[in-house]
């Protein structure tokens, strides 16, 4: 008996032997990843480590349109133009200058004396061969959708290209600033695209050192960067998928910045350590007038929109985290206009249907939501539908998986209405041509004159019209009623005050614009 | 033995084959992914281009031929969003999940064993009753919860081991712990339940009555017939977590196959789906076949069955 128990104690010893040696002190070949100091003073000296709820795909640049992988590789590559990161107007970046030479032709004059992280030059060429890969089909670069109206790109001297396109382009700056970003083209063709994909060059303010897919990616600074030496000499953006980790991580000091804290987590955290900016991201209820339903009747629309009070599900659901709007464009966008506000009114909303032959009582809808897409979606959906049910109208709730619910959407196969979010905008044509015409794939709304005035106003090159057409245009989709426009999204951040930083309103995270306090 | 040999090999063909064919269609369930690939302000004409390019346009059935007569050649194509060789993607997960599952298997081994013993020797007494409510416990727990009060308490509070990631033996404990609790309890009461069985066998009786010490009674005569059916559930074990412990590698952020089969099936990427079914499918079956065959070898009446 006695053995026996020598036998097992040893075994647990050396159990606790095992874990013992996990725990501090033990020297780990390749633990750089190791946790910054929580103590914010020792901070500086380590790296900032900012989470990420997933990874980018690929970190070549101009290929996959997803938030992530354009967020990361952003610190690497540098595009021609950017938005400035409170107002969202267009600062040059590689760029110097721009204009329209004719409708169909853009001129850009680009900064000289820039050099490539593996010292190239900047100039004319990486611009065409970055636009170039877009547009090669064999590529399969998912922006190409975006810039099927280039034609050409001219390289006209070092430091001067032209963009020809088939149609009048009046947004190809936007595209440039949003998608493009400049690789480098001797580099790309000399080690093939699949280790460009996974070791990038560009001419941006961190050089790539490592990445592990789903774990981590290393950068440092770059000493030689053109516009200035970076104030933080090394970052780790770590993908931490599960919410709760990321906090804890965030509370031990593990990482020092993250996005997205869901609005009924704020508490948790102190205030000083939680930074909020108005993103450009609208969140709208749709009318859809595309499937059939009670819908298509314009007095049906307008009596949903006096009955929806959505001041009061910002303040109980969202608990006052968002941004109030009026009408399809938020007030970050540059082509924004005052509209007419549907006050909460449920009696004039019974009266409208009743003029229009419904009883509130004989209405049956249904709204379609996704799930965890936008901030509280699916519950803002639920309280949406308790207050049209208290003028009477029933309402059927149909959560979606994001993909069905983006299929249903395209196919026209939803309910009356829809929960959806648009973003970053930050002009209008790309909300307004995508969301009410009849073909657009994420379109809820039709209506002749109103898709004339698109189209025309679309192709308008003088500021002053363009700015008064789509002025027009968003009062007459309020007038309409094709949504009820809900708000725009607060973009929540934990962030550690040892870290000086500033949301972007375009949701980007340039370490270049961070420091250590 | 030969001809049993052979026989299984035709079995392993036909698990991995229709693994293959059930999570093929049941992806496709959750619909045609090329709108998730492309902006939202992606116009209709380039989803149908898209469409045609990454082949989604053709009949269900056509895919199907196409992607079998890929993979029988070990071609599962290349990444919808990144391009690079699937199969290739899920093997350079693998070194990640052989650590973590393999590790948590040891771990469960040496605690669970002198434990289901112990508990078996000392039956009926308050450390058995309060091993098997343990177990229980164990059992009963779920995995992400356990793994997230982990994190809570070494992680943020103590700050004894990092919460997510993995590179290093100190970003492995809490997953491994996690993984092991619920194996340990299965072992506990597995092993338990056949000493008990042997325990009571007239052999030991009889060794006991000749007077053989306790401490060889049990290693040399009881534990080793008892360990012959645990053999399975050390392989089914295995097979589950060498599959990717999907919630484990999620709640931890453990850069294994798991993780990134739940990543690619969030981005519809399915290709890295299938080529990581097939990998799993593949070692599920593999070790199934050893362990037959290591049975067959332990008991020769299984062969002849």
């Amino acid at each position: 008996m006695m053995s026996n128990n020598k036998f097992l104690l040893a075994l647990f010893l050396i159990v606790t032997l095992l874990l013992a040696a996990c725990t501090e002190g033990t020297n780990v070949e390749g633990d750089s990843s190791s946790s910054p100091d929580s103590d914010s003073n020792a901070a500086n000296s380590g790296p900032l480590v900012i989470g990420f709820e997933a990874d980018a795909t690929t970190l070549l640049a101009n290929h996959d349109v997803n938030y992530t992988t354009d967020t990361l590789i952003r610190n690497i590559y540098d595009p021609l133009i950017d938005r400035d990161p409170q107002t969202a107007e267009f600062i040059p970046v590689l760029a110097e200058e721009w204009k329209n030479v004719d409708e169909k032709t853009w001129y850009l004059k680009l900064k000289e004396g820039i050099k490539f992280q593996n010292g190239a030059d900047f100039n004319a060429n990486a611009v065409k061969f970055s636009i170039d890969y877009i547009l090669d089909e064999n590529n399969g670069s998912f922006y190409r959708s975006r810039w099927a109206n280039v034609e050409e790109v001219v390289v006209l001297s070092d430091y001067e290209v032209e963009i020809h396109t088939s149609v009048p382009f009046p947004s190809l700056i936007q595209r440039i600033a949003e998608d493009l970003l400049i690789m480098e083209p001797g580099y790309v063709q000399e080690v093939g695209i699949e280790k460009a994909s996974s070791e990038p060059v560009g001419t941006g303010a961190y050089t790539f050192v490592d990445w592990s897919r789903d774990n981590y990616l290393k950068l440092k600074a770059n000493e030689d960067y053109w516009q200035g030496k970076p104030k933080i000499e090394e970052v780790e953006f770590r993908i931490i998928p599960e919410f709760s980790a990321r906090m804890s991580a965030f509370m031990s000091g593990e990482i020092h910045l993250f996005k997205n804290i869901p609005v009924d987590s704020v508490e948790q955290f102190e205030s000083d350590e939680v930074k909020q900016v108005s993103s450009s991201r609208i969140n709208y209820l749709a009318l859809s007038n595309l499937v059939d339903g009670p819908l298509k009747d314009l007095k049906v629309r307008q009596a949903i929109n006096y009955a929806i009070d959505a001041d009061e599900l910002l303040e109980t659901v969202l608990s006052g985290n968002g941004t109030r709007i009026t009408g399809p464009l938020s007030k970050l966008n540059a082509d924004y206009a005052e509209t007419k506000d549907y006050r909460y009114d449920p009696e004039l909303a019974v009266k409208l249907l009743e003029e229009a032959g419904f009883k509130p009582e004989d209405l049956s809808l249904t709204l379609d939501t996704p799930s965890g897409r936008y901030p509280m979606d699916s519950h803002i959906a639920q309280a949406i539908a308790s207050q049209l049910q208290s003028i009477g109208i029933n309402v059927e709730v149909r959560v979606n998986e994001w993909g069905q619910h983006l299929e249903k959407i395209q196919k026209r196969e939803t309910g009356d209405m829809y929960i959806l979010g648009w973003g970053p905008a930050f002009d209008a044509q790309s909300t307004i041509e995508n969301l009410f015409t009849k073909e657009a794939p994420y379109s809820s709304f039709y209506e002749e004159n109103i898709e004339k005035k698109i189209k025309e106003t679309n192709q308008l090159f003088n500021q002053d019209e363009r700015y008064a057409g789509y002025a027009e245009l968003q009062q007459e989709l309020v007038e309409q009623a094709a949504w009820v426009p809900l708000w725009q999204q607060a973009d929540l951040y934990a962030v550690k005050t040892s870290l000086s930083f500033s949301p972007r309103v375009d949701e980007k995270m340039n370490v270049f614009e961070m420091a250590w306090n | 033995m030969l001809d049993f040999i052979v026989k299984r090999v035709v079995q392993v063909v036909i698990v991995v084959f229709l693994a293959l064919t059930v999570v093929f269609f049941l992806i496709r369930l959750s619909g045609d992914p090329t709108t998730l690939f492309l902006p939202p302000d992606a116009p209709k004409e380039q989803i149908e281009e898209y469409r045609e390019l990454l082949g989604f346009n053709r009949p269900l059935y056509v895919q199907y031929a196409e992607f079998m007569k890929g993979a029988v050649h070990g071609d599962f194509g290349e990444s919808l969003r990144s391009g690079e060789d699937a199969l290739g993607l899920v093997m350079a997960r693998m070194p990640a999940t052989f650590q973590l599952a393999i590790s948590a298997l040891a771990l469960s081994l040496i605690i669970a064993i002198p434990l289901g013993v112990l508990s078996a020797y000392k039956r009926n007494t308050l450390f058995d009753k309060a091993s098997v409510g343990i177990t229980v416990i164990g059992q009963a727990i779920p995995n992400f919860w356990f793994g997230l009060i982990l994190i809570f308490i070494f992680a943020a509070q103590l700050k004894l081991f990092p919460s997510s990631g993995g590179g290093s033996v100190k970003h492995m404990v809490l997953p491994v712990i996690t993984l092991a609790l619920y194996s340990v309890s299965r072992f506990v009461r597995f092993t338990r339940s056949a000493m008990l069985d042997v325990l009571s066998k007239d052999y030991i009786r009889t060794t006991k009555a000749a007077g053989t010490p306790t401490s060889t009674l049990i290693m040399k005569y009881a534990l080793k017939n008892s360990l012959i059916p645990i053999i399975t559930l050390i392989a089914l074990d295995l097979g589950v977590l060498l599959g990717g412990a999907v919630i484990t590698e999620a709640v931890f952020s453990w850069p294994g196959v798991g993780r990134l089969l739940q990543q690619s099936l969030m981005n519809r990427d399915f290709p890295i789906v299938l080529a990581g079914v097939f990998i799993i499918a593949i070692i599920y079956a593999v070790i199934n076949f050893i362990t037959d065959i290591l049975y067959a070898y332990v008991n020769p009446q299984i062969r002849v069955k």
